[in-house]
C-alpha cells in the first residue's frame, strides 16, 4: 500500500516538476515548425552543427584516449597523492566554464606556459582554431570518462587479473582480452556523457577558442549570437540539442534514473 | 624433487610458512580450515602473492619469476572463467597468451575441451554454464598450454553434491595423465583421500603433518588432522591394569586397551591413541556378552557420505561411528536417540611416546 504523501510535498514538487519542464515546453511551443527544416539546412546552422559533431566527437575520442589510462591509474595505483589528482581530475566538472577557459588560455595561449612553446617548437596555435574547441570541450569532458570508467574497474574482481597473468598473459594483453570487455558498459556509458558534455560546451570554448564562424562556433556559440539577431532560428538550434539531449538520457536510461 | 616449496608469506600481522615438496606423477593435497593459509600458499607458488623464500620447479628458481613466465597451470576456486569470452576462448587464452596464432589456439583448445568437458558448447558464455561444467573449462584452460605444473584451488566448492562424484571422477584421469607435479588445495578429506597421494596439513599458516592418507589416518599429529580423516583421537593418561591390558582415561571417559608390548609397564600421564570410527559398533540396547568399551549416549548427527554415515556420537568420550547408511536405517539412528558403542581393546591403536609415527 501506498502511503499518502503530505499536501505540501506534493505542491511544492509539481513546482519543481513544472520549472525543470517549462523551458523545455517553452522551447516547443515557440519553435518555428514550420520553417525548421529550412533553418537547419540554411548555410550558417549547417555549418555549426557539422562543427558541432566534430569537435564533440573529436573531445570525446581525446577524453577516452587520455581518460580511461587515467581512471585505471586512480583505480589501481598505490601511490601517495592519489585523492589529490582524483580531485584534480574531477575539478572541470565543477570548474564554472569561464574560469576552465582563462585557465586553458594561460597554459595554452599563445602567451601561456606551454602554448608559448607549442607555438615555437611545433609552430601550433590553438586559440582560435577548431583545436582549440576540442582542447576546451575535452577538458570539461575528460572527469565524466574518469569518474565512469574508474567505478567500473574498482567494481572488477582483482582475482581475474590474477588469473589471467597466471595464464600467462603480460598486463597489456590481460587489459586488452580481459579488463576492457568487462568494463565496456562503463566506458560506454562515460563516453556518452562526455559526448553530451562536449556538445554543449559554451564558457570555456567562448573564452579560449573564440567564437569563429566555422572554426570555433559550434551550436550553442550560434546559439548565444542568433538570439541577438533571429529568435526563431537560436529557438530552433536549441531543439536540435534539447533532442539530442533526451537521446542521450534515453540510451543511459537505466544507468541514469535507476530504473529499467 | 620437481616441485620445492619452502616459503613465508606475510599476510598483515600473520606469518604463513608452508615448506613441501611435490615428485612427477605425485599429487600433494593442501588441506586446512578456511583461513588456514593453503590458497594464500597456493599463489604464492603461481607468483600471485607476494612469498619470500624457496619455489624450484626442476631445480629452477621461479620466486623472482613473474606470474605469466612460471609456464603453471591453475584452475582457481570459483573457475574464474573470463565473463566476457566464449568458453573457447577462455581455453584459447593461455595459448593466445603465449603467442600462439589464432588458429593453432583454436584448434588445440577445442581438442582439449572435447577431452574435459565434451557436453559443453565451446561458443557458449561461461554465465550460462553450470558449476561442474565451469569446473571442467578452467580445468582445460589450465591444461591447454602443457604447464610442468598443475595447481587446483578447491576444485569442488561451486559444484553442486550431485556433480561432484563425476567431476571427481574425472580429475583423477586428468591427473593421472599429468606428467609432472600437482597441487590441490582443498578442505574436503574425500576430496583429498580420493585424489591426493600425500596430505600437507596446514593450521594456523603451519604445516603440522605431512604424510600418506594412511600414515596420517593411523598416527594424526593434531586434533585437526584426527578429525581431517575421520579418525577419533584421544588424549589423556594411561595406567597398566591386569596382565597387557591398560586403562586410557581420556575425553571424561575410560576406555581398555592392550598394552603395547614394547612399552615399560608405568603410568604415562600424556599419551595419544586413535580409533578407527569403522571398528564402532551402535546398538540400540545395551548389548550382551562382554565387551570392555562400552559408551552409552545421544546421536548428536547424522552425516551421509556416499553410501557410508558418519555418526557424532555424545558420549564420554566423544565418539565418531562409521556405518552403512543401511545398517543405520536399520538400527533406526536418528540425532538425539541413545544408543551403546563397543568397540574392541585391540581396535584402540596407542601412539607410543617418543616413538614418531613415521610420517614425517
Amino acid at each position: 500500500m501506498q502511503r499518502r504523501l503530505p499536501l505540501s510535498f506534493i505542491v511544492l514538487g509539481a513546482i519543481g516538476a513544472a520549472f525543470v519542464a517549462l523551458p523545455v515546453i517553452g522551447l516547443a511551443l515557440r519553435a518555428p515548425w514550420g520553417r525548421i527544416g529550412e533553418i537547419l539546412t540554411g548555410p550558417g546552422a549547417r555549418t555549426a552543427l557539422r562543427l558541432s559533431l566534430e569537435v564533440s566527437l573529436l573531445a570525446t575520442l581525446c577524453s577516452v584516449v587520455f581518460g580511461v589510462p587515467l581512471a585505471w591509474i586512480l583505480a589501481r595505483g598505490t601511490f601517495r597523492g592519489r585523492a589529490v589528482l582524483r580531485a584534480l581530475v574531477i575539478l572541470p566538472l565543477v570548474l564554472p566554464p569561464v574560469v576552465a577557459g582563462v585557465g586553458l588560455l594561460q597554459a595554452l595561449g599563445r602567451r601561456g606556459i606551454v602554448g608559448s612553446w607549442l607555438e615555437r617548437i611545433a609552430g601550433v596555435q590553438l586559440t582560435f582554431t577548431t583545436a582549440g574547441a576540442v582542447v576546451a570541450a575535452t577538458f570539461v569532458s575528460i572527469p565524466l570518462v574518469v569518474l565512469s570508467a574508474e567505478a567500473g574497474f574498482r567494481s572488477l574482481d582483482p582475482r581475474f587479473e590474477r588469473a589471467a597473468a597466471v595464464l600467462g598473459a603480460k598486463p597489456g594483453y590481460t587489459l586488452r582480452r580481459v579488463i576492457l570487455p568487462m568494463v565496456a558498459p562503463q566506458l560506454v556509458a562515460g563516453a556518452v556523457l562526455a559526448w553530451a558534455r562536449a556538445l554543449g560546451e559554451f564558457g570555456a570554448t567562448i573564452t579560449f577558442a573564440g567564437n569563429l564562424e566555422g572554426r570555433t562556433q559550434t551550436v550553442p556559440l550560434a546559439v548565444f549570437q542568433t538570439l541577438q539577431t533571429d529568435q526563431e532560428g537560436a529557438i530552433a538550434l536549441s531543439l536540435v540539442l534539447v533532442v539530442l539531449s533526451i537521446c542521450v538520457l534515453v540510451a543511459l536510461r537505466d544507468r541514469i534514473t535507476g530504473t529499467g | 624433487m620437481p616441485l620445492n616449496v619452502d616459503i613465508e608469506i606475510q599476510l598483515g600481522d600473520r606469518t604463513i610458512a608452508v615448506s613441501f615438496d611435490v615428485a612427477d606423477g605425485e599429487t600433494v593435497a593442501l588441506v586446512g580450515r578456511n583461513g588456514a593459509g593453503k590458497t594464500t600458499a597456493l599463489e604464492a607458488v603461481a607468483g600471485i602473492a607476494d612469498a619470500t623464500g624457496r619455489v624450484a620447479l626442476d631445480g629452477r628458481s621461479l620466486i623472482d619469476v613473474p606470474p605469466e613466465r612460471r609456464g603453471i597451470g591453475v584452475a582457481f576456486q570459483d573457475a574464474l572463467l573470463f565473463p566476457k569470452l566464449s568458453v573457447l576462448e577462455n581455453v584459447a587464452f593461455p595459448l593466445r597468451a603465449a603467442g600462439a596464432g589464432r588458429d593453432g589456439a583454436r584448434a588445440r583448445a577445442l581438442a582439449v575441451l572435447r577431452d574435459l568437458a565434451p557436453a559443453v558448447d565451446p561458443n557458449a558464455r561461461p554465465a550460462t554454464l553450470s558449476g561442474g561444467e565451469r569446473q571442467r573449462v578452467a580445468l582445460a584452460r589450465a591444461l591447454a598450454a602443457e604447464p610442468k605444473l598443475l595447481l587446483l584451488d578447491e576444485p569442488f566448492a561451486a559444484v553442486d553434491a550431485e556433480g561432484k562424484p563425476e567431476l571427481r571422477t574425472l580429475l583423477r584421469r586428468t591427473l593421472a595423465t599429468f606428467d609432472g607435479p600437482r597441487v590441490l588445495v582443498t578442505h574436503d578429506p574425500v576430496e583429498a583421500m580420493t585424489l591426493a597421494d600425500r596430505l600437507v596439513l596446514l593450521e594456523d599458516g603451519r604445516v603440522t603433518q605431512t604424510g600418506t592418507p594412511d600414515q596420517v589416518r593411523n598416527a594424526p599429529a593434531t586434533r585437526y588432522a584426527a578429525e581431517f580423516v575421520g579418525t577419533n583421537l584421544f588424549e589423556g593418561s594411561l595406567e597398566p591394569e591386569d596382565e597387557g591390558v591398560g586403562i586410557l582415561r581420556a575425553g571424561g571417559g575410560e576406555l581398555t586397551v592392550v598394552w603395547p608390548e614394547r612399552m615399560p609397564l608405568a603410568a604415562v600421564a600424556d599419551v595419544r591413541a586413535t580409533l578407527s570410527p569403522a571398528e564402532i559398533a551402535l546398538h540400540t540396547e545395551e548389548p550382551h556378552g562382554s565387551p570392555r568399551n562400552v559408551f552409552r549416549g545421544a546421536v548428536e548427527e547424522v552425516a551421509t557420505v556416499g553410501g557410508r554415515a558418519r555418526i557424532r556420537l555424545r558420549t564420554a568420550p566423544p565418539l565418531v561411528a562409521e556405518l552403512t547408511t543401511g545398517s543405520v536405517d536399520r538400527l533406526g539412528i536418528v540425532p538425539g536417540r541413545d544408543v551403546w558403542a563397543s568397540c574392541k581393546a585391540v581396535e584402540i591403536r596407542l601412539m607410543v611416546p617418543g616413538e614418531e609415527p613415521d610420517t614425517l
